[in-house]
């Protein structure tokens, strides 16, 4: 106590020394951000070397007490602290320039919230919302294309709304769940369907890349984990209303294949094509009138420019001790082919508050969602194929070119024509009824398309809420507890309406029903919860070492439940409704003892938990070297005999750019080495009810009540284990002007599942799955970023360039049966998916015989499946990544993302399809076909047609490279002049953009779209080319 | 501090522990295997799946596909080429509607082998021992039928019994890695099935839609044809057609449209609306698009009064321009083309007798069961048949088989069965249209791919039988 005394009378007198020396006055200014000019509050303004300080309010102004000569310091949180002499003048203004080596330093990790970048021990990518906000994309898990390295990211469909396929670093997992977990404020939502997300909340994405970070999530953290952070005010920011609005147009991207027009297609048929067909007896007139007649290019028929809308209000305040940020979108997204669309309608609330001391905090976050999806026939939805007749993307490639899309009255026909005979579709008869036998055939393929897209109902309607309410309080010393509870809640119904009339209903529910077509309904309900508490204990214990220590408790628990309708034999005049179904005990036939019209319902209930336990520990000494542990045991009812699994991570960090002996070394800004091993699980295999061996009930023999056993089952199946070794480099340059993380990996993933394979004969299966191959995954990272020009005083231009990349090499260790598939193996000693086919060999120019080449690699005329080898080709890719630039210059900013995968092949099974000649009677072909080997010393890469159709033997012949390179997203935008706004007195922010999405794709893949997530392409809706522009008002 | 710790430790164990009782889930939709059969019920309810299971896709469309009885259809698209092209390996062979028969039947013999576990676990209530018994000699009969398939199909020799048969089955194992056994130790073991089934069949048991006593027989004329053993199969032949008559042309009309007459059916595979083969769809798509069609060669064979060319030629088809649609499985008044498969008929006893008294030359008694199928059929009189070989007098059998027995899941078989004595193989005719470019034309009769390789999967995952791939693959 009379120390104490002692120091405050020391203080007093030095002030009062002050006092009587110095001419003191008031010294007032504003503070504002260089780089918008908006007022700065919360800056600490301190006169150096003394103890006197202030902070500026909200408009950025400040008042203090200081005698000329003396020196002001102003500092804030990402920004330069600058000194500024005190002059003659009692005004003193400051713009305050960001600190740009500070400002990548807070990222999100796992359960440690946000995180100062130099302590992270692990290898992460951030995407910030910059370069998400206003894409028309309306996925935010396609967003990450090309945006960080290692990420590998995927769509399968055009369709709006599409969720995509990512694998981070390579396959890891054969039959498992291959994605990352997906967690948005701390709420592990569904990782495949993002479609009612309003991508423009987003604050930043966290790529979690190694099992220092995603050792945390246990058993459900091998493939990666992505943390999605929504916005939040600022506190002490005020208040801030914004408008934002964005129109677009798309249309899918310009094939890589031609097709025959009418009169190449009818000559061909004549001149070439043996058998029997339309073009046979033509004159060349004859020909000449039918192709001036209708000479249809299908695509233009059935594809279509898709309009893109979107409006949306956000309010984003920050008060004393609270935040919040709320918005409310609508969003319209149209596909590019008929009845084909998204819309929407999100809204959000975040909020925050804590208590006057800090020690309390509460949050929470919800969003809440509806939309309404409408679909076609798309190649990759429900269990189609591709190759239905009513898909829109197979009419482009076999649609007869001699038809017209067109009725009489100029109309589109959505119908077909006449008789085959007669150069018609087969639709009608000759005698104009309709010909029920062909109006599905292939001939028929444009007009059943347009028909099911006029006439027929696909849609899903979906809510999604997405919430969580946390709190912690700082109990005592050091010591934090806190608690969280959230949900991921989906509500889908869909609505499928074959109605009576339309082609697809000639069939149902039978051919002679009277009533005809069918309405399917179903209700999906998924909801997942969250708890979790923990105690946290962080204590500086020396002034070098800080511990960070936590221990947590989390509960996960999953339900979906199912139901479904199915009605048969519609009324035409009460569409939709359940007043015009035909009653199931409705019979007919000529015994009246046909039951045509029974209905169909089910209903499904599954459910999953997760109990765990876990803790973490972060040591840090001096900045210089860190140490961070996970330990996590994770209980989940999908196993039974094996339920509990322990994973766990040790990494650690040396920040050599703050070592004694790099002081002097100007040009090294950031150094530092990172390194981590740990154990991660995937318990995301087979069904919910993987570790018992299930009993089938439905109907058998004379459809009697039937039990039949389930797939067979390993009752000691457990999660698959990745053991993962990373080391990693994060460096910067010149001020950090270079700057960028290199890693390298070394993955191996054992008790993967995978068949263990099974005498069919001992055991009446083939194969039973459960944990037996291993298979490892090695690569590097690269991301990069480099400043040319900073924004400065001086300088008006910012041009920043960065590129990522990763190189990733699978290799099946080891499989039971050494491989599985036929084509496309799963093979070991090689990355999965690689393919395994007869090479082809081309043409025989002496007789026009197709050759290939046998397993030695001699030339053989036989198409033999024992002369298949592997090809050293697979189907994902080796390398992925994606390059940009930043570009502003005053207002204007240009911003472009190129992203890519190379190495990378797939089976194009759609133009083996046109170029199959034994279906030239009923399809058209490509135009490749002309070529065709018809006379001796022909060179020509098709072989004569007398071979038939050889799509059965092609061989490697359609397997091409799908390598792609993207301009991804490319925008130019302008920011208004502050100058300019301050004399409208209404707005603080201007922004106007126009953008292209998906513009360019370079590829050798003869196709709409090389990207794709399936291996062989069947006639898949491409990914559209959107051109889009729009404004942000900032009130 | 210490207090906080023991609060920590206390609370996070409460949860955990508490948390633990929520990870027993069961399955909602399913039962699980350990508590399902509870009653003779339950036990009805796996035959029904089991009988349900006993699938003749491939068998029908290997027969007819893989042979000289089709060409390819107008309207084939590529669907079930490589079967039509003979493509046949370790690897390949399926068929799209069926997969291959090797682990069709023993998936088939491990969910029989089962439901003997389960029935030894329940004993009938009074009242209930018919049921019972009949449930298990049900098991047993398709049990011998199945492994019968496998014998037929993927035996090196069915008439030599010590050569290398098929696995034979009869228990539940989650690891069993069995070789072939011997034709015999097959035959031994389906022989006592039979016997099995015939101790345990209620009286007067008779559903023709089931097995039956006259099942048992009809399936031992068949192994003893094949087995070579002659008189056997004469003797269950007799037995059989004693009972049942040959149906007459308006009946054999029936019997294929509508399933409105089963006169002379020994065993009916009941197909109904929603448990149903679709064995239409084997060769044509919804609307008699066919895929396959009957080959011209076929066609041309049969007499132009005779029933069965009315009954196989679909209304669909166009027969001057070659599209010889199939129709012996027809679309029906109830447009959904159900059809029963109708697996045994008493005029394959009558040809299997032919065939058992020519191979022993007694060729007149031969020659008067072909008439009597022949008479059966056409609307006039047939011309006398007469054998004077066991040469001429086999292939004129297995002729008569061709056309009586069509689409029925016989001609491979047949010509396999006789090929030793016919010494042809499989012949299609390129002058008829029916084979040519990718299409083989000739399988010789020495080739390979009479006996079905055993799948890469069964090779893959038993490296006993990996050592005993039929020769040639």
């Amino acid at each position: 106590m009379k120390l104490k005394l002692t120091w405050l009378m020391t203080l007093f007198m030095a002030f009062v020394m002050q006092l009587s020396f110095a001419q003191e006055k008031t010294v007032t200014g504003t503070v504002t951000s260089a780089t918008d000019g908006l007022p700065l509050p919360g800056v600490s303004v301190i006169v150096k070397g003394t103890s006197r300080g202030v902070q500026t309010d909200f408009d950025g102004n400040y008042s203090i007490k200081a005698s000329t000569g003396e020196t002001l310091v102003f500092s804030f949180v990402g920004m330069k602290t600058s000194e500024k002499k005190v002059g003659q003048s009692s005004t003193l203004n400051l713009a305050m320039a960001e600190d740009l080596a500070e400002l990548e330093t807070v990222v999100i990790t796992g359960y440690a919230g946000a995180t100062n970048s130099s302590k992270i021990t692990s290898a992460l990518a951030t995407v910030d919302a910059e370069s998400i906000e206003q894409v028309p994309i309306s996925s935010v898990d396609q967003m990450l294309q090309g945006q960080a390295a290692g990420v590998n990211v995927s769509t399968g469909s055009g369709q709006p709304g599409q969720s995509a396929t990512i694998i981070i670093r390579g396959r890891n997992s054969l039959n498992g769940d291959t994605e990352p977990l997906f967690i948005i404020d701390g709420v592990p939502v569904d990782q495949d369907n993002f479609r009612s997300l309003n991508q423009n909340d987003i604050a930043s994405m966290s790529v979690l890349k190694d099992a220092a970070a995603t050792a945390i999530y246990g058993n459900r953290g091998a493939g990666g984990v992505i943390l999605i952070t929504t916005k939040t005010g600022k506190k002490g920011s005020g208040i801030k209303v914004q408008y934002r609005s964005l129109y677009g147009v798309s249309e899918v991207p310009s094939p890589r294949f031609d097709v025959m027009n009418a009169s190449q297609f009818l000559t061909f048929q004549r001149d070439m094509l043996p058998g029997t067909q339309l073009g046979d007896s033509l004159s060349d007139e004859t020909i000449a009138a039918i192709a001036a007649q209708s000479n249809t290019k299908w695509a233009d028929i059935l594809l279509r420019q898709g309009k893109t809308t979107s409006h949306e209000f956000s309010v984003t305040t920050g008060g004393e001790n609270s935040s919040s940020f709320s918005s409310i979108n609508y969003f319209k997204q149209e596909g590019t082919t008929l009845g084909s669309d998204l819309k929407r309608f999100s809204f959000r609330n975040n909020f925050n508050a804590n208590s006057a001391d800090n020690k309390l905090n509460f949050s929470t976050t919800l969003t809440a969602n509806y939309s309404v999806s409408d679909f076609v026939v798309d190649a990759i939805r429900g269990n189609n194929t591709g190759g239905q007749l009513d898909n829109p993307f197979i009419v482009p490639y076999i649609g007869m070119p001699f038809l017209s899309p067109y009725n009489p009255d100029g109309s589109i026909n959505i119908w077909g024509t006449g008789p085959t005979n007669t150069g018609g579709s087969g639709a009608y008869l000759a005698n104009g009824q309709i010909n029920y036998d062909d109006v599905d055939g292939f001939l028929n393929t444009p007009f059943i398309a347009l028909n099911t897209a006029a006439l027929g109902t696909d849609q899903e309607s979906e809510v999604k809420i997405v919430g969580r309410i946390a709190a912690d309080y700082n109990f005592a010393k050091n010591l934090t507890v806190g608690t969280s509870f959230g949900i991921d809640y989906t509500n889908r119904e869909r609505l499928f309406i074959n109605p009576p009339g339309s082609i697809r209903s000639f069939r149902t529910p039978t051919d002679a029903s009277e009533f005809k077509g069918t309405q399917f309904e179903s209700f999906y309900r998924d909801a997942n919860f969250i708890t979790n508490v923990f105690v946290r204990y962080d204590n500086n214990i020396t002034e070098k070492l800080n511990l960070n220590a936590a221990v947590f408790a989390e509960y996960n628990y999953a339900n979906t439940q199912i139901a479904s309708l199915q009605a048969y034999g519609l009324n035409p005049a009460l569409p939709g409704s359940g007043a015009g179904f035909t009653d199931g005990n409705t019979t007919e036939g000529a015994n009246g003892d046909e039951y045509n019209y029974v209905p169909a319902v089910g209903s499904s209930e599954s459910e999953l938990a997760l109990a765990s336990i876990f803790a973490t520990m972060d040591l840090d000494y001096d900045n210089r070297f860190g140490l961070s542990a996970s330990i996590r045991n994770d209980a989940t009812s999908r196993f039974v005999e094996n339920r509990d699994g322990i994973f766990w991570s040790v990494s650690g960090r040396w920040n050599l750019d703050n070592e004694a002996f790099m002081e002097n070394v100007d040009w090294l800004s950031t150094l530092k080495l990172r390194a981590s091993y740990g154990v991660v699980g995937n318990q995301g295999v087979g069904t919910r009810y993987q570790g018992s061996q299930t009993v089938a009930a439905g109907s058998g023999y004379q459809l009697g009540n039937s039990y039949q056993l389930g797939t067979l089952i390993d009752p000691a199946i457990q999660w698959e284990t990745s053991n993962q070794f990373n080391v990693g480099l994060s460096f910067g340059f010149w001020q950090n002007r270079l700057s960028g993380e290199l890693d390298f990996y070394d993955y191996l993933t054992t008790d993967l599942f995978a068949g263990k394979l099974l005498s069919t004969a001992g055991t009446g299966s083939s194969a039973v799955t459960t944990n037996v191959a291993d298979m490892s995954n090695k690569g590097i990272d690269l991301q990069i970023s480099y400043d040319l020009l900073r924004k400065s005083d001086t300088n008006d231009w910012s041009i920043t360039l960065n590129a990522n990349g990763n190189y990733n090499k699978n290799l099946v260790e080891s499989l039971p049966g050494e491989f599985t598939g036929t084509t496309l193996r799963i093979a070991e000693g090689y990355s999965a998916n690689t393919w395994y086919r007869v090479r082809w060999a081309g043409v025989n120019p002496a007789n026009g015989e197709p050759l290939y080449l046998d397993a030695d690699g001699n030339l053989t005329n036989l198409y033999d499946p024992n002369n298949r080898v592997y090809l050293d080709k697979n189907f994902d890719p080796t390398y992925t990544g994606g390059f940009g630039a930043d570009i502003s210059y005053k207002g204007f900013a240009l911003n472009a993302l190129f992203s890519f995968q190379a190495d990378r092949w797939k089976n194009n099974s759609s133009l083996a399809l046109i170029e199959d000649s034994s279906l030239g009677s009923i399809l058209n072909l490509s135009t490749s076909m002309l070529n065709a080997w018809t006379t001796p010393g022909q060179i020509t890469d098709v072989p004569s047609l007398s071979y038939g159709g050889l799509r059965a033997a092609a061989g490697d012949r359609y397997l091409e490279d799908a390598s792609f390179l993207r301009l991804r997203n490319i925008s130019l935008s302008y920011n208004v002049d502050k100058k300019v706004l301050e004399q409208t007195n209404v707005f603080t922010g201007i922004r106007v953009f126009v953008q292209g999405t998906n513009l360019m794709t370079w590829t050798k893949f003869r196709g709409f779209d090389p990207e794709g997530t399936v291996a062989s392409t069947f006639f898949e809706y491409p990914v559209a080319r959107t051109i889009s522009l729009g404004f942000d008002l900032t009130f | 501090m210490k207090k906080y710790l023991v609060i920590l430790t206390l609370s996070v164990t409460t949860l955990f522990v508490g948390c633990s009782d929520q990870l027993d889930r069961f399955p909602v939709d399913q039962l699980v295997e350990a508590t399902a059969y509870n009653t003779v019920e339950d036990l009805q309810f796996g035959l029904n799946g089991v009988i349900g299971n006993y699938d003749s896709g491939y068998i029908i469309g290997m027969s007819s596909i893989f042979t000289d009885n089709t060409h390819l259809g107008q309207d084939n698209g590529g669907q079930d080429r490589g079967l039509h092209e003979q493509i046949l390996n370790a690897d390949t062979g399926g068929f799209t509607f069926a997969g291959r028969l090797w682990e069709s039947r023993y998936s088939l013999i491990n969910q029989m082998n089962r439901l003997f576990a389960a029935a030894s676990t329940i004993t009938p209530a009074s009242g209930e021992e018919d049921t019972y018994n009949n449930i298990l000699a049900q098991n047993y009969a398709f049990r011998a039928l199945a492994h019968y398939d496998l014998l037929l199909y993927y035996g090196l020799d069915f008439t030599n019994d010590a050569a290398l048969g098929v696995p034979y089955v009869d228990y539940v194992s989650a690891d069993a890695t069995p070789g072939r056994n011997t034709v015999g130790e097959v035959l031994a073991g389906i022989q006592n099935d039979l016997d099995q089934a015939l101790a345990l069949f209620p009286a007067g048991t008779s559903d023709i839609n089931f097995a039956t006593p006259d099942f048992v027989t009809f399936l031992r004329a068949r192994i003893a044809l094949e087995s070579g053993d002659n008189i056997g199969a004469v003797g269950f032949c007799t037995s059989l057609i004693a009972d049942y008559p040959l149906a007459n042309t308006s009946q054999y009309f029936d019997m294929f449209n509508e399933d409105a007459n089963k006169t002379e059916v020994v065993f009916n595979y009941d197909n109904v609306q929603g448990a149903d083969y679709g064995i239409n769809f084997y060769w044509n798509f919804s609307g008699q698009g066919p895929k396959f069609e009957i080959s011209r060669e076929l066609y041309d064979l049969y007499e132009d009064d005779d029933i069965r060319k009315t009954v196989i030629l679909d209304p669909a088809s166009d027969e001057p321009a070659n599209r010889l649609v199939i129709g012996k499985y027809p679309i029906n008044a109830d447009t959904q083309a159900i059809n029963d498969f109708k697996a045994m008929r008493i005029s394959e006893m009558y040809l299997t007798r032919a065939e058992a008294y020519a191979k022993q030359s007694q060729f007149g008694l031969a020659a008067a069961d072909v008439l009597a199928v022949q008479t059966a059929r056409r609307a006039s009189t047939p011309p006398p048949v007469e054998f004077n070989s066991v040469l001429g007098a086999v292939e004129a059998i297995i002729a008569e088989r061709r056309l009586e027995l069509a689409f029925e899941g016989h001609r491979y078989t047949d010509i396999k069965r006789v090929r030793a004595i016919t010494g042809e193989g499989i012949e299609r005719f390129e002058d008829l249209g029916d084979c040519g470019g990718s299409i083989p034309c000739s399988l010789p009769s020495s080739s390979p791919k009479f006996i079905l390789p055993i799948p890469t999967g069964e090779l893959n995952g038993n490296p006993v039988i990996r050592e005993q791939q039929a020769p040639g693959y």
